[in-house]
């Protein structure tokens, strides 16, 4: 992965970030794949002027 | 109102110097007269401007006998996080990699700021690139805690934290991506806003996350950061995410009390593993806002550790993101810490990035519709109080993001739903550490929860404790 993002790394770092980030990936598991298809990043916006609407 | 002025807040002194009660030199002096103290204790300013500062308080001073004022921090002298861009000085983002760095700009926050006529007394320390939220610098040392020196002050924006708390600067201007005003403010024992993603413009502010960030102030009181809050924010045409959304009187929310407003406390997550004193300081302050007239009501929130995962992938692809370049040409510039946290951003999938932007909008839905009962939440800032500078200290071990993790976990579901957070003073531990408890309000609705940070520090005065040197 680091590779292809053009920074290649040692095993040992990859091994590291593996151990760092693995549980952000794990926390978002849930959620990952399970978003409708016509959903877009700016619905937050949306969201938030709802909010503050209300 | 203290006599020292030095100790005044920032609402005290603009107005003793508006009513030429106080001369700005006179509080310069004063504040440069701590800070020579202070400083080799603490390590809270990246640079220190006597003779500017003292020339530009004359000036000050000048104009105010002849009629004239710029504003409503006329002569007010301040120092603020080294990432807000100011034409003509070093702004070194607490790196090595931009330690000549001179902005050819200034920032919108830091502009509104001097045209309310505050002037520069320097610049303050921060995390490396504010990517880190325990105020180590591999580059130029930890800040030190000033009520306990062995302690760390909390990151990013450390030297905020350390200088508001002991006095060296009556507030300044931080920054909150993961937690970075709300952490210093609450190791420190100052009041620290973390405002709504897109109140503040970001323009000129150093980025980290573009997502994410968010410009705010850490001050003595809520008081003090109503009056910055209103003076920077607002929309900008340097900032497209800057909105357009009605400035409120933030001052004017301050002096309101707290009968009919309906403050929710989490049932779950921010009430899990916390240390007693923590705990304790938590039911303590709920006490004292009950006892104020406010109403409290227990909230089941949606699941934060799925916010604080999707928060934590957002924020690392976007900071990896912008430093690619330095990462290819000056991975050896980078403190161990920053270049492993920057590392991690290259392993998120793009796919994974995205999902995690496209679930914002509906994870901040549901959290509406779980708060909709209240007005605002409390909440502890961190599950811990200000951990020592030495246990801390992770370096780049595959550790660090655990114990990165623990210090954030209450912050970082509040920055990923964008929403507002006023960090205040609400106890001390045995041992003499500051405790602070964060009120997070609706997106735009900053005046509410600096109506109950304000009502909170009429009945109780921990934000009025000075460290001892």
């Amino acid at each position: 992965m680091t590779e292809v993002a053009g920074i290649p790394v040692d095993a040992d770092v990859a091994e590291r970030i593996a151990t760092s980030i693995g549980p952000a990936f794990d926390g978002f598991a849930a959620i990952s794949g399970t978003l409708p298809f016509d959903l877009e990043p700016a619905s937050f916006l949306l969201a938030q002027t709802l909010e503050a609407g209300e | 109102m203290s006599t020292d002025p030095a100790l005044m807040s920032l609402a005290e002194v603009a107005s003793a110097i508006a009513s030429k009660r106080l001369s700005s030199h006179e509080a310069t002096r004063g504040l440069l007269h701590r800070i020579a103290q202070w400083q080799p204790r603490l390590n809270a300013f990246m640079e220190i401007e006597s003779e500017a500062a003292l020339k530009a308080a004359d000036e000050a001073d000048a104009e105010l006998a002849k009629g004239e004022s710029r504003g409503p921090l006329h002569g007010v002298p301040l120092a603020h996080k080294d990432m807000y861009y100011d034409a003509g000085k070093v702004v070194t983002c607490g790196s090595l990699i931009r330690r000549d760095f001179v902005a050819t700009s200034t920032s919108t926050a830091l502009q509104r700021l001097k045209d309310a006529g505050s002037i520069r007394l320097g610049s303050l320390q921060m995390a490396e690139f504010a990517y880190g939220p325990t105020g180590h610098n591999a580059h130029y040392g930890p800040v030190h805690n000033p009520f306990g020196l062995d302690h760390v002050t909390g990151g990013s924006s450390s030297g905020s934290g350390a200088a508001v708390a002991a006095r060296l600067t009556y507030a300044a201007l931080g920054s909150d991506t993961g937690g970075s005003i709300r952490v210093p403010a609450h190791f420190c024992g100052v009041t620290g806003l973390k405002t709504t993603y897109g109140r503040v413009s970001r323009a000129g502010a150093m980025p980290l996350s573009q997502s994410l960030d968010t410009v705010g102030p850490l001050a003595q009181t809520a008081e003090d950061c109503a009056l910055l809050l209103g003076l920077i924010a607002g929309p900008d045409p340097e900032d497209a995410t800057a909105s357009h959304a009605p400035v409120a009187n933030y001052v004017a929310a301050t002096k309101a009390s707290l009968k009919g407003l309906k403050i929710g406390v989490p049932s779950n997550f921010y009430v899990d593993d916390l240390d007693k004193e923590v705990a304790r300081a938590l039911d303590d302050t709920i006490a004292t806002l009950k006892s104020e007239g406010a109403e409290i009501m227990q909230v089941e929130l949606p699941d934060q550790r799925q916010l604080s995962a999707a928060c934590q992938l957002l924020l690392a692809v976007e900071a990896t993101a912008f430093h690619k370049r330095w990462l290819i040409e000056r991975p050896q510039d980078y403190g161990p810490q920053v270049l492993m946290r920057l590392q991690n951003g290259l392993a998120i999938p793009g796919v994974t990035y995205l999902e995690t932007l496209r679930w914002r909008g509906p994870a901040l839905a549901a959290h509406v519709a779980a708060t909709s009962k209240v007005d605002a939440l409390i909440a502890p800032v961190a599950p811990m109080p200000a951990p020592t500078i030495a246990e801390s200290d992770v370096g780049n071990n595959s550790g660090a993001e655990a114990v990165i993790q623990r210090l954030t976990r209450f912050t970082r579901p509040i920055n990923y739903l964008g929403l507002p957070a006023l960090a205040i003073p609400s106890g001390f531990t045995r041992t003499g550490l500051p405790v602070g408890m964060q009120l997070i309000g609706r997106s735009f609705d900053e005046a509410t929860i600096l109506t109950i940070g304000a009502a909170f520090q009429r009945a109780a005065d921990f934000h009025q404790k000075v460290p001892a040197l």
